[in-house]
């Protein structure tokens, strides 16, 4: 008796976690937001360096986004736009201006069950004017949640 | 003089058996069962995202040792604010089971004991809207339906007690390890069925089972006797102080436990 006793009291608290396992929302956490990290490095030398200031625009059909707006930087971040296969970028140097265009492909990409879904790309080009970026090269082609160096900005 | 002596001989070995039988054996049945989960309905009226109905089965293959085997067939959908996804499949896990109970106490009637298996899932999962949002703005998406197979290992730790002859029921508490969900490390399924949210490595919760149990054998498991093993522990001495309660049976016995 006294294990079917213990058996059945163990029992009830069992429902019980699993009762409060079932109703208990969780919320998102996670970073869902990939981003295209990018190394400012010296035209020459590859030396990485640090520009006295830049800004960084994202352009579309009817507006400018603003990403970046930063003093003695030698690296930025950007979204790239999960609607279309290319991003174009203002990128204005020192207080000279480049535009800037990112082809890649999408994917979905699970987060969490609490998140959902985020979209990581893969570069698949890239090309810009030349006013003061001298070259604009793919360093790593996977723009994911991970944050490595995807481009490497000569200047 | 010869087959005297051998007759003797005989005769006392098997006086000597039969004292130890009389003494310390107890008779323990093995049984069939087959069984059904009924947290898994349960479940599903507290959360309709989920419907889960699995069915087990176990052999004892000695009073300690059972054979288990479970089927399970799992529904999951969600529709949440920035994505839909569902996946559906059928689970096969397959392992042991171990009873630490006595066998003088559990009399094939009880266990306390924890089981190892092995588990594999054969699923599909789509995702039909998909949507992310940044500063650019909304990009949509969707997963086509797709068919997988994934595989974990599941610890289960769990009790059981015959409410009526012929009927036991039982829980026990799952920890699932996953291996490989097999759907690449993107689109890891949100629930994967027999194993739960694939996004984590290890999954936890609990199974009710009702069962129907069938005795097919009866088993003799001989404990030592306490008057020998005294006297054994006299003449051993120091040799060896370590001593069990229990001892290995004859025939289709096995070793007892503590």
């Amino acid at each position: 008796m006294k294990v079917v006793r213990f058996i059945s009291v163990v029992s009830a608290i069992m429902l019980l976690v699993l009762l409060s396992e079932s109703c208990a929302e969780q919320a998102c956490y996670d970073n869902t937001d990939p981003m295209m990290n990018t190394l400012l490095l010296e035209s020459g030398t590859g030396a990485t360096v640090e520009a006295a200031s830049i800004v960084v625009m994202g352009i579309t059909a009817t507006d400018t986004i603003d990403f970046v707006d930063a003093k003695s930087v030698s690296s930025f971040s950007l979204p790239l736009d999960p609607g279309n296969d290319v991003s174009v970028f203002y990128i204005v140097l020192d207080g000279i201006t480049d535009t800037a265009v990112i082809n890649y492909t999408r994917h979905p990409h699970l987060v969490s069950a609490e998140c959902g879904y985020t979209f990581i790309s893969e570069l698949t080009g890239v090309r810009t004017t030349h006013n003061i970026i001298d070259t604009l090269i793919i360093e790593n082609q996977s723009v994911n949640l991970d944050g490595e160096r995807n481009l490497n900005l000569f200047y | 003089m010869a087959k005297g002596t051998l007759i003797c001989f005989i005769s006392l070995f098997l006086l000597m058996g039969s004292k130890a039988a009389s003494q310390d054996t107890v008779t323990v049945p093995l049984h069939f069962r087959a069984g059904f989960d009924i947290g898994g309905p349960v479940m599903h009226l507290l959360n309709n995202d989920i419907s889960s109905y699995g069915v087990l089965a176990s052999l004892d293959l000695n009073q300690a040792v059972s054979l288990d085997a479970g089927l399970r067939f799992t529904s999951f959908s969600t529709v949440e604010y920035n994505y839909n996804y569902s996946s559906s499949g059928t689970s096969v896990v397959i392992g042991a089971g171990y009873n630490f109970m006595k066998p003088k106490t559990a009399r094939g009637k009880y266990y306390a004991g924890i089981g190892l298996r092995y588990g594999l899932s054969f699923y599909s999962q789509e995702a039909s809207g998909i949507k992310y949002t940044n500063e650019w703005g909304e990009g949509e998406s969707s997963i086509p339906l797709s068919h997988h197979t994934g595989h974990f290992l599941e610890i289960t730790p769990g009790v059981r007690t015959e409410l009526f002859k012929g009927v036991t029921i039982g829980w026990n508490v799952y920890m699932r390890l996953l291996i490989s969900a097999g759907a690449g490390k993107d689109l890891n399924p949100m629930w994967m069925p027999g194993y739960g949210d694939a996004t984590s490595g290890m999954t936890t919760g609990a199974e009710y089972y009702v069962s129907f149990s069938i005795p097919y054998k009866k088993i003799r498991v001989i404990i030592k006797p306490k008057r020998e093993e005294e006297d054994e522990e006299g003449e051993e001495g120091a040799e060896d102080s370590g001593t069990t309660n229990t001892t290995t049976g004859t025939g289709s016995t096995s070793g007892g436990r503590l």
